[in-house]
């Protein structure tokens, strides 16, 4: 009994928001009885606080109510007492009441809480040894939340795995839990990692001269698989010679062994490292360089022990067109394959002589995520979480670096093809022979037996309507094996295409690379086998801590609406109600306010909105310049040139364009006045803008990140739910109601009602389609639908057409109500007046154009 | 002499708006006092209170709701 109550009462202190008194009865009946007698107080005032009804409070008195009856039979007695504090507390946690849970007596040192039934873990960062336990848990686990205080983690199947194959020993992790944790480790949650670890790693998925076999050196299991309707129909039989009844079923081969292997760039650091340690650079990172025997012991293991007593491996060949079939086959039969390339010992395939440039070092975060992967010597596949900004690059092109056989890089868009190999050139010493590129204006092939291709997801997984050269380019793709192929962003690609990608490319090992491991869709599971599990997944707040990306801090500002607005809001049902909120004037005001602010600070300041309408409405009434896909290339280069070096221009507005393709590392403040709904990708994309700013590492720094939205509109439900990736990666959101000092700001724009009623009547003559996301950039060929990252956006130029309108001259003088607006003028037409002289080639081409226009206008006339 | 019996709303702007919207629906406004005030009849103040509390909770998002 004794170790339950303590239980409860330190559940109830960690978890309950506000602090209990203790002392007594009667001390609670008061603090229930004024929370009693508030209530109805605010309810019987005729006159709701914030006219919001009270449910909670509702629900609240209502419990309330159960409660006191409860506690009517015993009375005053200690046992009574703690019996009804039980049932505040369950009552409170309902199914997920634990209170049942025996704490240990030392619980207070110990800084794991384990949930029995789902196998969540939750970790008290600010205990003295979080960060080792951080260590262990992310990897035997998937960081589900890290705020700053509480860490929530998830035990999975997946993350077991992975633990298994970096070299975790079963009982190491339950001993290790059991070490940390304030209960003891519940039975379920020891047999769910027995069950999961036991049958990892006896499956094992080879390439051999371009064929896919299943491998392992326990025949049994092969059997057990081949059992199976799915893997048995997609074997391949080849003929056999030997009669003999073990080769009639399987191939058996050598396995093979391994040594020594030493990932580049992290030379260096590795000599720093402790002798008794070094030999194998990889593992011992791990454990991070904290010298707690305890977890250095555990987590440190040499990765060898996975691999069998047993020389001999059989196998079995399977249909290239079915691998994916027997792979997700396998991970429901909890025989998950495990994808390892052995690539030193690799004779078949050529070397590609490839390393980092002397000059080029690598960070420890991205050593560690690549020690994961080359954990025991050989290339292991899976998926490797970096924030924007933080060289998922350089973590790619080392890993390459290290397989050195022939590459494959496939991204989202014709740019960032283009980018890779430009990134390729700069951190390695590969040779523009050696380098290819495959897209669609342009079809290389390296040369000699060993190089890498770039090129984008569709032009490999597309089907259809190819050219001769792209058909042949393929061809020379799929007939041979590579050693290493590269996935970046890996959470956009949808499944299918995944597929086909993953069936048709013969590659040894994968490597996927992405900041924000969340689909709208929820397909995430998906890569777990069509890839490999996550290797590592970097804590942000870390990150910014250690100063390799920028300290931010997050804002939501809220803008109420008019009422002039709300009221068309509510009216309006179609895609308008978008337009409104966005060009709420108090929107406007606020975005003005914060320019103002961050420009006296000397910030230089980016704002973003979706809806080009907006933007160019904002932009041209706060006089700033902005680029959208609309805007002509030299227009842009230019004001992007002033942005980056001018002091006078310290802020630009940018479209969709600006999430990814523009490259901006003066930024250090964001606004975003409108965005793609509730994709939480984009919000964190959209920090991603921010997290390399130059100027990082000065002492104290903070970029800063506000989002505007309109009070009361769905755009509340929208913010909320972009935000949750980015909070669960630690970042908090504050709230501002009100700015301070934006009413007596001088000029401060639509500041009266006629102003605000001329914007709203401006936003109802709008076309509806004005109110579309992202219209102003249209995807170049082989480009992913919805990545963003062309420079290209390939808007239509249209000539001027010709407008003829009849009137009299009475009216076109201004008689007639008529009158002649002066409006805003963008402020990029202000700032091109320093235009370059037109090249001869185009001033005779405007000439024709001009004298084009003129013979229309005279023949239409007549 | 008929007399209604009507409920004081004290409410900011939006809420109004939204009242106001609701209203047109199925009327239960007496009278429009300014910006922030409204008469309501007062047999109609609990469907009132529901119906605005369902509509201000569809711009709240909830990580139960997902």
């Amino acid at each position: 009994m004794a170790a339950k109550r303590g239980a409860e009462a330190s559940l109830e202190s960690s978890s309950s928001k506000r602090p209990r008194p203790t002392g007594g009865d009667d001390s609670y009946r008061d603090d229930n009885e004024a929370e009693y007698l508030s209530d109805p107080a605010a309810d019987a005032a005729l006159v709701p606080r914030a006219a919001t009804i009270n449910f909670s409070a509702l629900t609240r008195r209502l419990a309330e109510a159960r409660r006191t009856t409860n506690t009517v039979a015993d009375e005053s007695s200690l046992d009574a007492h703690r019996r009804q504090q039980d049932s505040l507390v369950s009552h409170i946690f309902m199914d997920q009441d634990f209170s049942w849970l025996h704490l240990k007596p030392d619980h207070a040192s110990r800084p794991l809480w384990i949930s029995p039934e789902d196998g969540h873990i939750i970790l008290e960062a600010f205990s003295p040894i979080a960060e080792q336990a951080q260590d262990f848990l992310v990897a035997i686990s998937e960081p589900v939340s890290r705020p700053a205080f509480i860490h929530e983690y998830k035990l999975t199947s997946y993350s077991l795995y992975a633990a298994v194959s970096v070299g975790l020993q079963t009982e190491d992790i339950i001993e290790v839990l059991n070490r940390l944790s304030k209960v003891p480790v519940p039975e379920s949650i020891i047999s769910f990692i027995r069950e999961r670890t036991l049958s990892y790693g006896k499956v094992k998925l080879v390439l051999k001269h371009n064929k896919y076999f299943v491998e392992s050196s326990h025949p049994e299991t092969l059997q057990l698989l081949l059992k199976d309707k799915v893997i048995r129909e997609a074997r391949v039989v080849t003929q056999q010679t030997d009669t003999s009844i073990k080769a009639a079923t399987f191939t058996t081969t050598k396995a093979p062994v391994k040594g020594n292997l030493v990932i580049p760039g992290t030379k260096e650091a590795e000599k720093k490292k402790d002798d008794s340690t070094a030999g194998r650079p990889g593992a011992p990172a791990v454990a991070g360089p904290t010298d707690a025997e305890l977890f250095t012991s555990v987590v440190g293991v040499d990765g060898d022990e996975i691999d069998e007593d047993d020389d001999n491996v059989h196998a079995f060949e399977i249909d290239d067109a079915k691998i994916d079939d027997v792979k997700k086959r396998c991970n429901e039969l909890e025989y998950p394959m495990l994808e390892e390339y052995d690539f030193r010992n690799d004779t078949i395939n050529a070397n590609l002589d490839i390393d980092l440039k002397p000059a080029t070092v690598i960070r420890p975060y991205q050593e560690t995520s690549l020690s994961k992967m080359f954990g025991n010597g050989r290339a292991r596949s899976g998926i490797i979480v970096l924030p924007c900004g933080a060289g998922k690059t350089l973590v790619g092109i080392t890993a390459a670096c290290t397989v050195k056989k022939s590459c494959l890089v496939l991204c989202t868009s014709s740019v960032s093809v283009m980018q890779w190999k430009q990134q390729f050139m700069q951190w390695s010493n590969v040779t523009d022979r050696q380098i290819a590129v495959f897209t669609a204006e342009s079809k290389e092939r390296f040369a000699g037996e060993s190089g890498i291709v770039v090129s984008t997801y569709s032009m490999v997984a597309n089907t259809h309507n190819r050219s001769h050269e792209s058909k042949k380019m393929m061809e020379f793709l799929t007939s041979r094996e590579w050693g290493f192929i590269l996935l970046d962003e890996v959470h956009v690609v949808p499944a299918a295409m995944f597929r086909r990608v993953v069936t048709t490319i013969k590659a040894h090992s994968k490597l996927g690379l992405t900041a924000t491991l969340v689909r709208e869709d929820d397909k995430i599971s998906d890569l777990n086998y069509m890839i490999g599990p996550k290797l590592y997944e970097a804590n942000w707040m870390d990150l910014a801590a250690k100063g390799h990306i920028a300290n931010v801090q997050c804002a939501e500002v809220w803008c109420p609406m008019t009422p002039e607005f709300y009221r068309e809001y509510l009216r309006e049902q179609s895609r308008k109600r978008m337009l409104l909120y966005c060009m709420n004037p108090k929107k406007f005001q606020a975005c003005q306010f914060l320019i103002k602010f961050h420009e006296d600070r000397g910030d230089k300041i980016i704002v973003f909105s979706d809806n080009v309408f907006a933007l160019e409405a904002y932009a041209k009434k706060l006089g700033k310049p902005y680029i959208h896909g609309g805007t002509g290339q030299v227009e842009r280069m230019r004001v992007l040139q002033w942005f980056q070096h001018d002091s006078n221009v310290n802020t630009i507005f940018l479209s969709k364009v600006g999430d990814t393709s523009i490259d901006l590392p003066e930024a250090t403040c964001l606004i975003q006045i409108s965005s793609h709904f509730g994709s939480r990708r984009q919000e964190a994309q959209r920090l991603g803008r921010i997290l390399r700013a130059k100027r990082r590492n000065d002492e104290g720094f903070n970029a800063f990140f506000y989002s505007l939205v309109s009070k009361d509109t769905q755009e509340m439900f929208y913010s909320t739910k972009r935000q949750q990736f980015l909070i669960d990666q630690g970042y908090a959101f504050k709230v501002i109601t009100h700015l301070d000092g934006l009413e007596n700001l001088p000029d401060l724009v639509y500041k009266t009602k006629d102003e605000q009623i001329e914007l709203i009547s401006s936003v109802l003559l709008a076309n509806e389609s004005e109110a579309d996301l992202g219209t102003d950039i249209r995807a170049g060929e082989g480009d992913l639908a919805g990545t963003v990252t062309s420079k290209d956006f390939g808007i239509p130029t249209k000539f001027p057409t010709a407008q003829r309108t009849t009137g009299s001259l009475t009216a076109l003088s201004g008689a007639q109500h008529m009158s002649y607006v002066e409006q805003n003028k963008s402020a990029n037409k202000k700032l091109a007046r320093d235009a370059a002289p037109r090249n001869k080639l185009f001033s005779k081409r405007d000439k024709e154009r001009a004298a084009a226009r003129k013979e229309s206008r005279s023949s239409g006339r007549t | 002499m008929r007399a209604i019996k009507g409920i004081l709303l004290t409410c900011d702007s939006a809420v109004k708006q939204i009242l106001l919207t609701m209203n047109e629906k199925a009327p239960f406004v007496i009278e429009d006092l300014d910006e922030f005030h409204l008469v309501i009849k007062a047999d109609e103040e609990y469907r009132v209170r529901r119906e605005l509390e369902a509509e201000l909770e569809k711009n709240t998002y909830s990580l139960e709701a997902n």
